[in-house]
């Protein structure tokens, strides 16, 4: 994840770092997850170099632990990309994460890099670092902002101040407005999409704020510097390509509560760094899958402690408190291990579930640490689903049994509509029930459609009569749009013939004899149906308002009896 | 009405409900929006309201009359497919294509009609090629073991639309088409009893 992020950094800009790692130093915390990572040891050397480098950005981000020994230049653009990837990244809160000053420094390096600055970022960020760095560091590496360093505080308002900061200083606009930055931060605010929110959420917008800062400095500066301040495609490409390798590494993350959430920025950092263009198409999907499934295992927790989470993310002490805290519903470190046993081939599982089930049965693992209430993944929609407790909590349990509640909840509701379904239980015996009803339903549609031919035939002299409203009633409908007036008009027409008493009697005789005779396919469906529904019309509506009821109570008697008299008026 | 029916090519939902019954359609369609905002979301409430009834009345009342059979005067059972056609697919129409099982209803005759012109055209090469071999319902009993799953492919079948869906989506189509036969099987009855009522009264002044 973070190293991951460290590393791939670390390649991109200068491949050689001969950085040297030095975990007791900095934070410790984070430090063995790093080790865990199974990348090269050259890597680990340079992620570790890069580690070291980010002392700076880590007082912005108020990391009092972080270690000022180690101030590389050669690392210095790394650590300046490094510190530039850390300012979008919102779990710098607690800053105990040297992955994320790392990134900053790295962004800020790259800044310097790009955008034809030269010499003048450098000299202009250093001192502006230097400023803030109380941890010392080169001038290079000299922390970002300097009001930030001032009390190690948590994320939120270290990243305010450090927004306020990139306000004011036109170095660090400057910063901004590297168009490379202005990319990469743009990609970050649409890269962590799950994890990214969620931290931005935590940190109440700390993170996310960091990343508005750019573009509304890039704003400020006359938006003629920053043409591709929020282009969220290559962010996405980005966390893409961050995701392809982001996915093995955050997994491993053992002790980290929600590190993923960093993890997959990091990691699309990183992969950002790499030049994966090959991986692009894969890293998308990829990366879709390891956002979801990272994003997925830090559910949500409560916002304070997802905080924490966030801003503990590096001291084994705080997650460790964050865990104890978090729900006792799942299985943290189970799952976290599950995770990362697993993450390599979760990873394809995950796409492939993914793309499998819209609703994607998203296991989310309770750790909590980036509690997003909601993901806000652009590419994809999650349900987010909590292991519940005393289950387990593997990708694919979790998903089914998201699709054994969707299947339940709808057969509940066939339940309802199947009479007689009560009694049964099992799937396969409603299932059976349903089947027969559908069949008798249908069955009684064509029996009923034989019997409206043979009437139709012999009425067919009335059939003008019925045309004759029908005109009349498109006409009317033209006008009033009431559908109320075609079947009165044509009820009407046909029974005008017919006293009303007469029709009366004969439709309540007539009708009263349908359930018995003509319609005894179903005799107690039917029944239902006629008992309920005809009846009441009839006696209600004959007598009354004459064939109107016969659709206005035959809808709902039992919903609407009063109404069926008149007619329904909405 | 079938001509009526088959002109309207567009298997879009908003095509249908304009070309299909036409005026009636239309009319109908206004009629609907103005009373169907009380109307609950979930499809049982859907097909309870008195508003639905009675639209999905009049479109039938509708449809009925344009099945003009009784000048060819086939066989009943031809008749009566016919009308319980027409009945089918004005209640696709009353369902507004929401559902797979009445965009299923509304485009079958159309593909079927396609399918007579294709046969037409192509002589006897189009025939297997256009008419895939109809599977009973019953058929399917004796094919596979799991037995939910049997049935779950059985219901598909029965409802419109809905063959090769996965479960969820079965389920889910077959609450809200169970809601709509029920209304169907209701205004149908109504109907007849009326005409068969009114026929009686006829029958009966006359003679």
């Amino acid at each position: 994840m973070e190293s991951e992020f460290f590393l791939n950094a670390g390649m991109n800009p200068v491949p050689p770092l001969p950085l040297h790692f030095n975990p007791t130093s900095s934070n410790s915390p984070p430090m063995p997850a790093w080790r865990s990572l199974p990348h090269s040891s050259s890597a680990m050397d340079m992620s570790n170099a890069n580690y070291e480098q980010p002392p700076p950005p880590d007082c912005f981000f108020g990391n009092p632990n972080w270690d000022r020994s180690t101030d590389h230049h050669t690392g210095g653009l790394q650590y300046e990309s490094a510190l530039s990837s850390m300012v979008s990244s919102p779990t710098a809160s607690n800053s105990n994460i040297p992955t994320e000053s790392f990134m900053i420094r790295e962004l800020i390096g790259k800044l310097g890099n790009i955008g034809g600055h030269g010499s003048n970022n450098p000299g202009e960020i250093s001192p502006h670092l230097a400023a803030a760095s109380s941890y010392g560091g080169s001038a290079s590496n000299s922390c970002y902002s300097t009001p930030l360093s001032s009390p190690p505080k948590l994320s939120l308002p270290r990243m305010d101040q450090f927004v306020k900061t990139m306000g004011l200083n036109s170095s660090v606009a400057e910063f901004s407005a590297d168009p490379g930055f202005a990319e990469r931060a743009a990609r970050f605010s649409c890269f962590g999409s799950r994890s990214f929110n969620g931290r931005t959420v935590q940190m109440s917008g700390g993170g996310g704020g960091g990343l508005n800062a750019l573009p509304a400095m890039n704003g400020s500066l006359g938006g003629g510097k920053l043409p591709r301040v929020s282009s969220s495609p290559s962010l996405k490409a980005l966390g893409s390509q961050k995701g392809n390798k982001g996915s093995p590494p955050p997994r491993q993350d053992g002790g980290e509560l929600g590190n993923s959430s960093a993890s997959p920025e990091e990691s699309s950092l990183s992969e950002q760094r790499i030049p994966n263009a090959a991986g692009d198409g894969s890293g998308k999907a990829a990366a879709a899958a390891a956002n979801e499934p990272n994003p997925r295992k830090r559910k949500a927790a409560p916002k304070g402690k997802a905080k924490e989470s966030a801003a503990a993310r590096p001291n084994a002490s705080t997650a460790k408190e964050v865990e104890t805290n978090e729900n006792p519903t799942a299985k943290r470190s189970k799952g976290n291990g599950n995770n990362e046993s697993k993450s390599p081939a979760k990873a394809a599982e995950e796409d492939a579930e993914a793309a499998g089930n819209s609703g994607g049965g998203e296991e989310k693992h309770s750790k909590g640490n980036n509690n997003e209430s909601k993901p806000v993944e652009p590419m994809k929609d999650y349900i987010h689903v909590r292991a519940r407790r005393g289950q387990a909590t593997d990708s694919h349990s979790l998903a089914e049994r998201v699709r054994r509640e969707k299947i339940s909840e709808r057969m509940k509701l066939l339940q309802d509509l199947v009479p007689g379904c009560n009694k049964v239980t099992g799937k396969a015996l409603m299932l059976d029930e349903i089947i027969n009803y559908v069949q008798s339903l249908q069955r009684q549609v064509e029996f009923l459609s034989m019997k409206l031919s043979s009437v139709n035939t012999t009425r067919l002299d009335f059939s003008i009569d019925p045309l004759s409203s029908k005109d009349m009633y498109q006409r009317n409908n033209s006008g009033m749009a009431h559908p109320m007036f075609p079947v009165d008009s044509s009820a009407s027409a046909i029974l005008g013939h017919h006293h009303q008493n007469h029709h009366g009697s004969n439709s309540n005789s007539s009708i009263s004899h349908c359930p018995l005779d003509p319609f005894a396919l179903h005799h107690d469906q039917f029944q239902s149906f006629c008992d309920d529904d005809l009846q009441s019309i009839v006696q209600m509506g004959f007598s009354g308002n004459g064939p109107d009821a016969d659709y206005n109570s035959g809808s709902s008697p039992n919903h609407q009896p009063s109404s069926s008299h008149m007619k329904v008026e909405i | 009405m079938a001509s009526t029916i088959i002109s309207s090519s567009p298997v879009t939902n908003s095509d249908r409900s304009k070309r299909r019954k036409k005026k009636k359609s239309a009319a109908a369609a206004a009629a609907a929006q103005q009373f169907k905002q009380a109307e609950g979301s979930s499809s049982h409430a859907r097909w309870r309201t008195e508003s639905q009834q009675q639209i999905y009345s009049s479109k039938l009342i509708q449809a009925l009359s344009q099945v003009q059979l009784n000048p060819s005067s086939p066989s009943a059972p031809c008749r009566g497919r016919a009308v319980r056609e027409a009945a089918d697919r004005a209640l696709a129409v009353s369902a507004r294509g929401r559902s797979r099982w009445s965009r299923a209803i509304l485009t079958s005759r159309i593909k079927l009609k396609f399918r007579k012109q294709q046969r037409r055209r192509g002589g006897g090469g189009g025939i297997s090629r256009a008419r895939k071999p109809r599977v009973s319902v019953l058929r399917l009993r004796g094919k596979s073991l799991p037995a939910v799953q049997r049935k779950v492919r059985l219901l598909g079948r029965l409802v419109p639309g809905c063959k090769k869906e996965p479960l969820p989506v079965i389920l889910e189509e077959a609450t809200d088409y169970i809601a709509a036969l029920e209304m169907q099987v209701r205004a149908m009855t109504a109907l007849a009893d009326l005409l068969s009522g009114s026929n009686q009264a006829s029958a009966g002044s006359s003679g």
